[in-house]
């Protein structure tokens, strides 16, 4: 291991600068990934907020899943009660929702979101309430809030919050999900509607919903519920948790395709100046090769030894360019912190993966110029000058 | 009793039409504990000789038998075995790793015998006592002489214990202070342990200090004496 970092060492400039190229690729691919994390972790937040249910739009509102709330077209809260005649169906619950504050980076907007709580709650399968409880019917004035809001707000269980000039009394907070439902705050429906009216004085309509979330009885098959609502009620898209997914999952993927390609092209560069290092440290070193074959060293003791080299300036450049990412990462999240914003995650693979990626990438590029080195005839090998 | 012998060992080279034989049924016995050297004009066959015996070559016909083991049909692994076990050498450049200290460059074969680094220490720092450069053990090749470089060199040769040493030219780079002083070196290590050397020259002076001369012409022996 000694003698491999020496060998390293003994062209410094070529080494560093080979090991800057990588340093680079690792650094873009540390922070890209980060970003990448970050939006994994939000759409899985989402997934807890779509988990068990059927979201249903007007047929002309384009993709369901509306991270930013809004869009043209309504429905009337009337044909939440037509949903909720279909057999299967436990409640269908109308939702308005308003901007409160509009996104930052790849943070979701602070929203306020009116909706029907169930009678016996439940509208909020796979997130659990870190304090207090979920809305119920008949509740007035009451706010459950996600945990960034909560946190902003500095809201406390039983202590107010206002939000678009109305305080309402905080009934729970939620647990963070890392989603953007972290930044949003659900208020009885009526409130909600006040203040969407408020906030578009041209709307005369008095019992607009922007989506209804159907929650189906125990047992139902929720996919067949949600064609059979999709059948019967006119003028409504209905999307199943199944496509919700789907949907938010294409969304990721291609976003995730685009900033790892460009991370990758950057590390392709990197890969190949190894290969250019490790060809010319091998030219430079045939006596040393031809020697140490004649005193016994097998071919694959000289493979080991120089893919071994290759690997270290993989494994060095990548640790260096990790660490350069994190910092940047770090420095990145404190900036937009004050505002409650998290641009990227950091989880063990946006650690270790860039680091292994690189030392798999450098002992691969290493191989050919290993494999020359490896297999010269030791005699012509001495006879090098 | 015989370390090496050979059997019509030929070796040769083609290049383009021209064939050439480097080597030319050469029939060779070498005891232990014999001190000889190989002399011959530039291209008499006698480095591609030496690197028939050292098991970096493959002869083109006829056998080598090194310490009881016939070489003809080992592979590549099995041969680079035999180099580690059985022989040393010593060439005309020294061949030092220069990221390498004196006493890492004498350790290196021992590396390739798996040795454990305490031992392998302790007998690098034996061998290089025996060429007389223990105070020299913690430097690197840039900081030896010419004549420091190739004790180096000798004791790297001599740390495994080998059944032989080949040496190319080994005063070949030195001034004849330094050449009589490598010489009269071997010669001590030949006599008190018993080591077997044969070394390649083309200087008179080098090979009347050995006591068997072998002469080479056209990959044929041309006369074997002993030195009186």
């Amino acid at each position: 291991m000694a003698f491999i970092f020496r060998n390293m060492w003994r062209r410094k400039g070529r080494t560093f600068l080979t090991i800057f190229g990588i340093v680079v690729g690792i650094f873009a691919l540390t922070v890209l990934g980060g970003m990448t994390a970050r939006m994994d972790q939000q759409v899985k937040g989402m997934k807890g907020f779509i988990t068990g249910k059927i979201s249903v739009a007007p047929e002309d509102s384009g993709a369901h899943v509306r991270m930013r709330g809004g869009g043209s077209s309504y429905m009337d809260l009337s044909t939440a009660r037509a949903i909720e005649k279909i057999p299967g169906v436990q409640t269908a619950s109308g939702m308005v929702m308003v901007q409160l504050k509009s996104a930052e980076g790849l943070s979701a907007p602070q929203m306020l979101v009116g909706y029907e709580p169930p009678a016996d709650g439940g509208m909020f399968k796979d997130i659990k309430m870190s304090q207090g409880r979920e809305l119920k019917a008949g509740d007035t004035d009451k706010a459950v809030v996600g945990s960034v809001l909560a946190t902003q707000e500095r809201s406390k269980v039983g202590g107010p919050i206002t939000l678009k000039g109305k305080t309402y009394e905080v009934a729970g907070i939620m647990d963070a999900t890392l989603g953007p439902t972290d930044a949003w705050a659900f208020v009885p429906y009526q409130d909600g509607l006040n203040t969407f009216l408020a906030a578009n004085p041209f709307i005369k309509d008095v019992q607009l919903v922007q989506s209804i979330t159907v929650l189906p009885k125990p047992g139902a098959d929720i996919e067949a519920l949600a064609g059979t609502i999709q059948k019967d009620i006119p003028g409504v898209k209905t999307t199943s948790p199944v496509q919700a997914e789907k949907q938010i999952s294409q969304m990721t993927t291609i976003f995730s395709a685009i900033i790892l390609g460009i991370a990758f092209i950057a590390l392709f560069v990197g890969g190949l100046s190894v290969i250019n290092t490790m060809i010319m440290s091998v030219s430079e070193r045939r006596r040393e090769i031809g020697l140490k074959k004649a005193i016994g060293a097998t071919t694959s003791t000289i493979l080991r030894e120089y893919l071994g080299e290759a690997a270290m300036i993989g494994l060095f450049a990548g640790a260096v360019g990790m660490l350069a990412g994190l910092l940047a990462i770090s420095a990145l999240n404190r900036a937009t912190h004050a505002n409650n914003v998290v641009i990227f995650a950091v989880t063990s693979t946006v650690i270790l993966g860039p680091v292994i990626f690189a030392t798999i990438l450098a002992s691969l590029a290493g191989l050919f110029p290993a494999l020359r080195a490896a297999r010269l005839n030791p005699v012509d090998a001495l006879k090098e000058e | 009793m015989s370390i090496v012998t050979t059997e019509a060992l030929t070796k040769i080279y083609k290049m383009g039409d021209t064939t050439i034989n480097a080597v030319d049924g050469l029939d060779l016995s070498i005891d232990k504990g014999e001190f000889l050297s190989i002399m011959g004009p530039s291209g008499s066959g006698k480095t591609t000789l030496l690197h028939l015996l050292g098991c970096l070559d493959v002869p083109t016909a006829g056998k080598v038998n090194i310490d009881g083991v016939e070489t003809g049909d080992l592979s590549g692994a099995a041969l680079a075995s035999i180099r580690r076990e059985k022989v040393g050498f010593i060439f005309q450049e020294y061949n030092l790793l220069p990221v390498l200290s004196a006493v890492e460059n004498v350790e290196l074969p021992l590396r390739y015998l798996k040795v454990k680094p305490a031992e392998r220490r302790r007998r690098a720092l034996e061998a290089l006592e025996k060429v007389g450069l223990s105070d020299r053990a913690r430097n690197r090749p840039s900081q030896l002489s010419g004549g420091e470089a190739q004790r180096v060199a000798i004791a790297r040769a001599l740390v495994t214990e080998p059944a032989l040493v080949l040496a190319d030219e080994p005063t070949g780079e030195l001034d004849t202070t330094n050449t009589v002083r490598i010489m009269d070196l071997v010669r001590d290590l030949n006599r008190d342990f018993q080591q077997t050397f044969a070394i390649v020259t083309h200087d008179p002076m080098v090979a009347e200090r050995t006591r068997r001369i072998i002469s080479i012409r056209d990959g044929k022996i041309e006369s074997d004496k002993a030195v009186a």
